[in-house]
């Protein structure tokens, strides 16, 4: 069988993040594997396991600094890794991301991608959506468990709904997006780091998928982000102490005279 | 000039930091309780490539190199520095003088499973009467026909609970002092050999500490490391590495320490807002990090050199002195600036009070590395 997992290389969102002029500073952030995909490449390990025979590739499109996410996911046990890498690239909204992906998978083999649900900076959650229309095969998102059944090429996606869990069979080839509930991904050991530099890393530029440069970056792109800011502080709410019923008498004061919702 | 971590170290680095978070943060409290050894803890850390990080893949190791092994130790430490300490005896104090004065028949019988997390080491130095001045020591390797009786005893052993190997310095020739020592290797389940578990430390409570005492334990020449009567050198150039661990030990106590006092400081509010916004609290944050910052780079440059084949012993003295009294300077300040709550063990910046003081003892005391430096700068 052969697995992907589309990766992207994020900001630690732990950090304390600076924003100058609607402008995120990028200059001090430390960038790591999106945690969702990380679930993905974690999910692919464990049905490695399980599995006769499962190679398991890495695809990434963005920056010369992106290899390192790359190496993380070779690091925890795929077998190689593909980096898309091209100036280009700036600016992709998730439809110009979409293409690129489009571009990339359409002459390879393949039984699954899996994807993160969503990327922890921009939390659009769209790209593995546009990619399954794009190559036109099925698409299960928010998976919280996976159950590949060799025979008959499909795979039994538990995806997390609004309502409750759902259980979907997927025939193969297909795109599933994973939620970070699914697993805890592993930490890779200092011998997964020693080995990931021995692993392919294939390079691949906008040029090598055939791509005009105007359906990548900012002129691909259906949205554009105009200006980041950080959230309003919030003031802290008013306590009260006292009687319950001088306590209700106050709230009712309050929600009629100062908030008038009553 | 590139001050900058390489991409194998920042891997490195970062699966240190989560394996820390995620394995030894949960534990370290109780464990400081307890005093118990972490036997699971070490096992995983093993798994992970933790406890022979700068040995030759051949020999059970992880192939890195000192800088590595120096990001690895500041992670786990800023979490719990017996975890530390327990890692870094059994890198720098038994794998390195395995793989540097130990035969192939040694390394391959000994040094590969401490590489690999299978088993554990100490290093056997300091007696009850016999500290910085080693060549006062007591335990005595006499010979005997082909082989060697051993009868004596080790105070202060870190892992000596959990350890199956000892690499332990005898004196073979007590009227040469420094020039008639000689290193052996010695295991736990030899006749005559026992452990004696030590409690009652102020702070590294669960490093294993033990005696281990030796009645007519017979060793042949093949347990002995390195050439007859040059144990000296052994536990010299041992300990010049292994200060580097210890340095970054305490770098790693001074890291928690900041960390802990940053966000307290954010949360703990006083006269209408958070402590944060004083000055007074301020500086003392500042001054933490700058000390800390500082004492990371003199480490890393140790590292860096030894890394290089280069002499690093002057730099692993300096890098002693400094992370050491900076982990107990930035600790001192953790417990002000966490005014009353930094007193009681719920705040972990007490238990790191208290870790941080052996820094400045263990693995040649800060004097003993001033000697060091100020030796060359005299030229003596």
């Amino acid at each position: 069988m052969k697995f992907f997992v589309c990766c992207k290389q994020v900001p630690d969102v732990a950090m304390a993040f600076q924003i100058k002029d609607g402008e995120l500073q990028k200059d001090d952030l430390n960038y790591v594997l999106n945690a969702y995909d990380a679930s993905a490449v974690e999910e692919s390990l464990v049905i490695k396991d399980a599995v006769s025979e499962l190679d398991l590739s890495l695809v990434l499109m963005g920056a010369e600094k992106g290899k390192e996410a790359l190496r993380k996911g070779l690091a925890m046990g795929a077998n190689d890794a593909f980096h898309i890498e091209d100036d280009a690239f700036e600016g992709s909204d998730s439809h110009a991301a979409a293409n690129v992906l489009e571009a990339f998978f359409k002459d390879k083999e393949y039984d699954a991608i899996l994807c993160g649900k969503q990327s922890q900076d921009m939390d659009m959650g769209l790209t593995g959506g546009l990619l399954a229309e794009k190559l036109n095969i099925p698409y299960v998102t928010n998976a919280v468990g996976l159950e590949v059944n060799e025979e008959a090429k499909s795979i039994l996606v538990t995806r997390q709904g609004d309502a409750g869990q759902e259980k979907v069979e997927l025939s193969f080839p297909c795109i599933v997006s994973c939620s970070n509930d699914m697993n805890e991904p592993r930490i890779p050991s200092l011998r997964g780091i020693m080995q990931s530099k021995k692993k392919p890393m294939n390079k691949v530029s906008v040029a090598d998928l055939g791509l005009a440069t105007d359906a990548v970056g900012k002129s691909g792109s259906k949205s554009t982000l105009l200006s980041m800011d950080f959230p309003k502080a919030r003031k802290a709410g008013e306590k009260f102490e006292g009687e319950a019923s001088e306590l209700v008498s106050t709230l009712i004061d309050k929600l009629t005279n100062e908030a008038k919702v009553l | 000039m590139i001050l900058e971590l390489n991409e194998d170290q920042k891997m490195i680095r970062d699966s240190a930091r989560d394996f820390a978070e995620k394995f030894v943060a949960p534990v370290a409290r109780q464990l400081d309780v307890t005093q118990e050894f972490p036997v699971d803890l070490i096992k995983q850390a093993g798994e992970m490539g933790f406890m022979g990080v700068a040995i030759p893949e051949q020999y059970g190791g992880s192939d890195m190199d000192y800088v590595s092994y120096v990001l690895m130790m500041e992670e786990i430490s800023r979490h719990c520095a017996s975890t530390g300490v327990i890692l870094s005896v059994n890198n720098s104090l038994v794998c390195d003088p395995l793989l540097k004065y130990g035969t192939e028949e040694q390394k391959q019988k000994y040094l590969k499973p401490l590489a690999m997390g299978e088993k554990i080491g100490c290093y056997g130095l300091t007696e009850a009467n016999s500290g910085s001045d080693c060549a006062s020591m007591k335990t005595v390797a006499k010979k005997d026909g082909e082989g060697w009786i051993v009868n004596g005893s080790k105070i202060f052993i870190t892992n000596g609970t959990n350890a199956d190997t000892f690499i332990v310095f005898t004196s073979t020739d007590a009227s040469l002092g420094n020039r008639g020592i000689t290193a052996f290797i010695i295991e736990r389940d030899m006749p005559g050999v026992s452990v004696i578990p030590m409690h009652g430390k102020m702070g590294i409570r669960a490093s294993g500490l033990s005696e281990l005492v030796f009645e007519d334990v017979k060793l042949t020449d093949e347990h002995r490391l390195g050439d007859f009567n040059k144990g000296f050198k052994v536990a010299m150039t041992t300990l010049d590495a292994g200060r580097i661990g210890i340095a970054a030990q305490a770098l790693g106590i001074a890291k928690g320490c900041i960390a802990e006092s940053v966000k307290y400081s954010k949360e703990r509010a006083q006269f209408g807002k958070t402590i944060s916004n004083f000055q007074g609290i301020q500086f003392m944050l500042a001054d933490m990090h700058a000390r800390y910052d500082s004492a990371r780079l003199v480490t890393l440059k140790a590292a860096f050199l030894k890394d290089s084949g280069k002499n690093y012993s002057l730099y692993s003295s300096k890098a002693k002195i400094l992370a050491a009294e900076t982990a107990t300077f930035a600790s001192n300040k953790a417990v002000q600036i966490h005014g009353g709550y930094g007193y009681i063990k719920e705040y972990d910046v007490e238990r790191f009070f208290r870790d941080a003081r052996i820094t400045e003892i263990y693995e040649g005391t800060t004097e003993i590395q001033k000697l060091v430096v100020s030796s060359t700068l005299i030229g003596r």
